[in-house]
């Protein structure tokens, strides 16, 4: 199952997925009053939630390490942090071109948008710290505390169109009872969503094996910096010499 | 016959006393009220020469920029050089037993009570160049406090994280400001909801909160920071 998961298949399986979604979100019927505009919600949508799961596997990691110091939740944490940077930032982008034809402006001060910019630089912020950071339990340390304080954005992203009236629509499928959505364009939506699911985990070991070479040639790189012992001690020499 | 006095105090009067000796750094250094402060009314007079004198428009817009002037500089007054402690201050802090916790709640408590001065001298600067609508000023007071609590305490929090760093005070002001936004939020929103006779109590439930949830976490990473001080 591991293997599945995470040897060879997963590239395989992770660009059917893709080429499936992306099918899926050009014959899937157009939406009544947007038209083929909406069609932008099979990756935004997506990259959104997307950018909810990584910072929560980096919340989890970052609990992870400081429970138990061990190296490989570290890795994860960043990865997946660096990944859900990545994420938000399509969503803002594909929000911002779908807002154009919609609302009319690039950009609006609606409280969903302004806080998933919020959440961009507070994630930012997060890799800032690490990159900031030379020691690695130095780095890992304050990193996982952040990361924890961090996530408090998240929620704060998805109940914003709750809290405050909002131009953004209010969740359709994350919320209490029957999802108000077309049927065949919520399984081309979860199409998308296993789609970038995937996508996700394959920009996450690619990060992680990234991540150990970095570690490694960090460390070669410490090794050849340092003299040997025996250079620490001198030959003897005369004053004023 | 006599008590014998406790050789080490309480944590409430370690706090007290950490607070106390970050106040008169302070006090020597002048950072944060001196020069930070003088700072800060500066921007305030910049803006208007930026977006006009337009006194309507500067009468609606004024108590957003002191909001914003107070978190952005107020970073600065949290981040201040003279409440770095070295590896030698460090060492004998941990010696006398002083927790973590403690040792981060008198940094944050010096904070505060520096962030409320400094919004008191702003706040005269603010009223004298824009002129704003001052009525439901009487939930400034309970707004002043709560706002320089949750500053404090993110800026001590990311001072602890960035401590030692190249950049500390840029990259502690980039930890903090996002963080902050629901402070300002609730700071703006509070005074609006005042002014059109709206009860504010919610956006100070807001700030309260907030307040409430970063000195949890803040404690609760107390040793984690230590180790990595």
């Amino acid at each position: 199952m591991t293997r599945i998961l995470f040897g060879r298949r997963l590239t395989v399986v992770g660009v059917v997925a893709m080429s499936a979604g992306l099918v899926a979100a050009m014959v899937a019927p157009p939406d009544r009053v947007q038209g083929d505009v909406q069609r932008l919600m099979y990756i935004h949508v997506p990259a959104a939630w997307l950018a909810y799961l990584s910072f929560a596997v980096t919340l989890g990691s970052s609990v992870g390490w400081l429970w138990r110091r061990t190296a490989r939740y570290d890795r994860v944490a960043a990865a997946s942090a660096e990944v859900g940077v990545f994420f938000t930032g399509l969503a803002i982008v594909l929000g911002s071109i779908w807002g154009k034809p919609t609302w009319g402006v690039w950009w609006t001060w609606d409280p969903r948008v302004v806080t998933t910019a919020v959440m961009f630089f507070v994630y930012l912020g997060y890799l800032a710290l690490r990159r900031a950071t030379v020691d690695s339990v130095a780095r890992a340390r304050r990193s996982a505390v952040f990361g924890v304080v961090a996530f408090v954005q998240v929620p704060i992203v998805h109940m914003s169109v709750v809290w405050w009236r909002a131009l953004h629509q209010p969740p359709t499928v994350l919320k209490p009872g029957d999802p108000s959505i077309d049927h065949v364009m919520l399984a081309t939506l979860l199409l998308n969503v296993l789609a970038f699911t995937l996508l996700y985990l394959l920009l996450l070991r690619a990060r992680m094996r990234l991540a150990v070479v970095e570690e490694e040639l960090e460390r070669t790189s410490l090794g050849e910096g340092q003299e040997l012992a025996g250079n620490a001690v001198l030959a003897p020499r005369l004053e004023r010499s | 016959m006599r008590q014998v006095p406790s050789a080490t105090p309480g944590p409430i009067r370690q706090c007290a006393e950490l607070a106390r000796k970050d106040l008169r750094l302070e006090l020597r250094a002048g950072e944060a009220l001196l020069v930070t402060a003088p700072f800060g009314a500066v921007a305030l007079l910049l803006v208007p020469l930026a977006i006009g004198s337009d006194a309507p428009l500067l009468r609606q817009v004024g108590p957003g920029l002191y909001w914003v002037v107070v978190l952005l500089f107020g970073v600065l007054v949290t981040l201040r050089q003279s409440a770095v402690e070295g590896p030698a201050q460090l060492a004998m802090l941990r010696l006398c037993g002083v927790h973590p916790a403690v040792r981060l709640a008198g940094r944050t408590l010096a904070n505060a009570v520096l962030l409320v001065a400094f919004e008191l001298l702003l706040t005269p600067v603010a009223i004298a160049l824009y002129d704003p609508d001052l009525s439901g000023w009487p939930w400034l007071l309970p707004l002043f406090p709560l706002i320089a609590v949750g500053l404090a305490v993110l800026g001590t929090l990311a001072s602890a994280l960035a401590h030692g760093l190249a950049g500390r005070t840029t990259l502690g002001a980039l930890l903090v400001v996002p963080l902050a936004a629901p402070l300002v939020l609730g700071a703006t929103q509070t005074l609006a909801a005042a002014r059109y006779a709206r009860q504010p109590w919610a956006w100070l439930f807001l700030v309260l909160v907030i307040d409430l949830l970063i000195i949890v976490a803040t404690a609760l990473a107390a040793r984690q920071l230590e180790e990595s001080a």
